[in-house]
């Protein structure tokens, strides 16, 4: 009867946690395609359909977050066809990872989030540039400067974002 | 992926990340015309609200913040407007005098530009306006700086336009004063830092001083002869030493258009009559041997 009663709640939290996940994926959705172009024009900018790729993996299965990267990674190479697939491996890749290394670190410490938002954007920018067949002066180009400053962005917004949806993006433990 | 017992599936994931592995590879080793043709059928319709909230967001950009920007170069064009008319009405008179022909104007259609943050971005652009709207494939596209690129794939409603900054892209090149003839492509600059174009193909026997500046040559068919392309900056090294390479710095920057405009025919403003064909020509009879 209690064992009920648990799994119960249990599932209704999770399909709340999963109703909350949607709604600040589509904030991401409408700040990436409707504030940020509304705001600024330009590169080194906040990439928040990265970040909502970042969020979710941080809080799924590394299964679960290899096929968002691979939505996410389709819709960029989607709108921006400079090369048509580049986009959908280095977003597989970014996911799997932040899913996988969710496995290691604490993913409800601001600091781990900083972390994985940082890195994850350095890592998707500079794959996103080698798949995509550019020069090796390029790559450099994007490894030391473009990719640093995008993932500070990114990373300021990603940390603005989980402070103000704190309760909502909490990691729970499956028992 | 879990298992029966509650654990952790290692190789049920590792299987669904190869899956999406072989999905993106696949994408990635697609030819690009089917590429192009997928990815403006998905933004016509799964991606269609998407573009339009993209295209909503560039117009309150350029309501918000280029309004004073566009408001500065209507009153400069105000001004120029006026200096040239007298000009204008000199050079009609000169060309009824000549019997040449009027100067064709160059249609275009303006249109925005739908950015993207990823390093990409800059390589093609995604505008707001397609064959719906007069746009074809190869319709030059230029900034109020200077050229951009051309339209490399054309939907209803939107297209994707290939730019300098492109590895592929090609423009024939002329400087002002008509003496030197190249082919621009991207390059990277010497400190590394940016991507900026070359110009190519120049003889030995030619040289540029710095600061030229360069225009499209019109040869080729796509650009209309005389779009500002960008200025000589450095000279550059061919390892052959077959030909002159410098290096340009491109007047228009793609990853910061906001807008831009899409010439359409004809192309070329300034081309002479044709001349008569042979068949039509009558020649006198005097000079008709039997």
């Amino acid at each position: 009867m209690m064992g009920t009663r648990f799994s119960d709640r249990g599932r209704r939290n999770r399909s709340t946690d999963r109703a909350r996940g949607w709604i600040v994926v589509l904030v991401l959705v409408v700040l990436e395609f409707y504030v940020r172009p509304s705001f600024a024009v330009g590169r080194g900018l906040p990439d928040f359909l990265l970040l909502a790729l970042l969020i979710v993996s941080m809080r799924s299965r590394p299964s679960t977050a290899a096929v968002a990267g691979l939505v996410v990674g389709f819709i960029v190479d989607v709108l921006t066809p400079a090369s048509f697939g580049a986009g959908m491996i280095a977003h597989v890749l970014v996911g799997w990872a932040v899913a996988s290394g969710r496995a290691v670190f604490f993913a409800d410490n601001l600091l781990v989030n900083a972390g994985f938002f940082f890195l994850g954007t350095w890592i998707r920018n500079v794959l996103l540039v080698a798949v995509s067949g550019a020069s090796m002066a390029e790559l450099a180009v994007e490894a030391t400067l473009w990719a640093p400053i995008q993932g500070l962005s990114t990373t300021l917004a990603g940390l603005i974002l989980v402070v103000l949806f704190r309760d909502w993006l909490v990691v729970r433990v499956l028992k | 992926m879990r298992d029966l017992a509650g654990r952790e599936d290692t190789r049920g994931n590792l299987l669904i990340l190869v899956g999406c592995l072989a999905v993106a590879l696949a994408g990635r080793a697609m030819p690009e015309t089917w590429a192009q043709g997928l990815a403006a059928g998905i933004r016509r319709t799964a991606l269609r609200p998407v573009v339009l909230l993209a295209e909503k967001g560039a117009a309150n950009n350029a309501s918000r913040f280029a309004i004073e920007g566009i408001q500065r170069q209507r009153d400069s064009l105000a001004l120029l407007v006026q200096a040239g008319a007298v000009t204008r009405r000199e050079n009609e008179n000169l060309r009824e005098l000549i019997q040449l022909r009027h100067r064709l104007t160059q249609p275009y259609i303006a249109a925005e530009v739908l950015h993207r943050s990823v390093p990409t971005d800059s390589r093609t652009l995604l505008i707001g306006a397609g064959a719906m709207d007069g746009v074809r494939t190869f319709d030059p596209v230029v900034s109020p700086e200077g050229l951009l690129g051309y339209v490399w794939y054309v939907g209803p409603r939107a297209s994707t336009v290939m730019t300098w900054s492109h590895p592929e892209f090609r423009a024939s090149a002329v400087t002002a004063d008509g003496r030197v003839l190249g082919m621009v492509l991207a390059g990277i600059a010497p400190e590394g830092r940016r991507v900026t174009l070359e110009l190519t193909g120049v003889a030995l026997r030619d040289s540029l001083p710095i600061g030229t500046e360069v225009f499209t040559a019109g040869l080729g068919g796509v650009y209309p002869r005389g779009v500002p392309i960008g200025r000589v900056m450095s000279i550059g090294n061919d390892p052959l030493g077959y030909e002159r390479v410098y290096r340009i710095a491109p007047f228009a920057n793609p990853g910061a258009s906001s807008h831009v405009l899409v010439l359409t025919e004809p192309r070329d403003s300034s081309y002479l009559a044709l001349p008569v064909e042979p068949d039509s020509i009558a020649l006198p009879t005097s000079t008709v041997r039997p």
